[in-house]
């Protein structure tokens, strides 16, 4: 095992939309909530900050690194509060045109990074909600909230 | 997962299991390459085993530590949800947008 062979997951997914419509999803607030968040703050900008409200209560915050427009966007990401400490992390995505198409091809790369797991704590917190609301669902009040709040 | 990531959250233990990725050492060669005591090394080698990130195996005398890259697998199962997710419902989201602009046209 190299730290290389740990560092990245890759994943890829085949969308019938042309990458000029596929882009937008990542650069307008109201269509980044159609599939990512409840509600987000986008500057879709080198440099530009982002915060996408993920399930109400999980909060992913970032900076865009690199953008050209309908071919690629780098960003950093993390969550505020979370696990993977925001910014300590890197995704790409690339939009490459097939037929009427677009691959969309993503590479988060950073993951076992000494910034991103320095709240490993979070983690049983965290994973169980995001996967619920990942899945559409609810996750319902926070109980942390409640013993935060009471501490 | 939780002892997973524990043990990957000290640096010194990123550094020990990214040594133990290329070669397969025993504790007094693995405190060889860091300014730490050997008590802190072992300490840090039963973490990484609990964790099922290391495997340990005597030979002779010695105990040999080598990295499980399977250790890893759960951290990255999650991850890769957590992207499948999110990309079947940018998908889904764009191709509806797509079929709109598409009737728009017409």
């Amino acid at each position: 095992m190299t730290s290389a062979e740990i560092d990245y997951v890759e994943r890829e997914v085949r969308i019938a939309a042309r990458p000029e419509v596929v882009f937008e999803f990542f650069t307008d607030p109201l269509k980044m909530v159609r599939w990512k968040g409840v509600d987000a703050m986008l500057d879709p900008r080198p440099g530009g900050t982002y915060r996408v409200n993920v399930t109400g209560r999980e909060v992913a915050l970032g900076e865009y690194v690199e953008i050209v427009p309908h071919s690629r966007i780098v960003i950093t990401w993390g969550w505020e509060g979370g696990p993977i400490a925001p910014g300590s992390t890197r995704v790409e995505f690339n939009f490459i045109p097939d037929g009427d198409g677009t691959i969309v091809r993503l590479r988060h790369s950073g993951l076992t990074g000494e910034a991103a797991l320095q709240h490993a704590e979070g983690w049983d917190h965290f994973l169980p909600r995001l996967a619920l609301a990942a899945a559409g669902q609810d996750p319902g009040a926070d109980p942390w909230v409640q013993s935060e709040s009471s501490q | 997962m939780q002892e997973v990531l524990k043990a990957l959250a000290e640096p010194r233990r990123q550094e020990i299991l990214r040594l133990l990725g290329t070669s397969e050492l025993a504790s007094g060669e693995i405190a060889g390459h860091f300014a730490v005591s050997r008590p802190a090394i072992s300490q840090h080698l039963q973490v990484l085993k609990a964790a099922g990130l290391v495997s340990e195996r005597r030979l002779g005398t010695r105990h040999l530590y080598q990295a499980r890259p399977e250790g890893l697998a759960e951290l990255r199962a999650f991850i890769e949800g957590f992207w499948d997710d999110a990309l079947a419902r940018l998908a889904q989201a764009a191709e509806a947008e797509e079929r709109r602009l598409q009737r728009d046209q017409r």
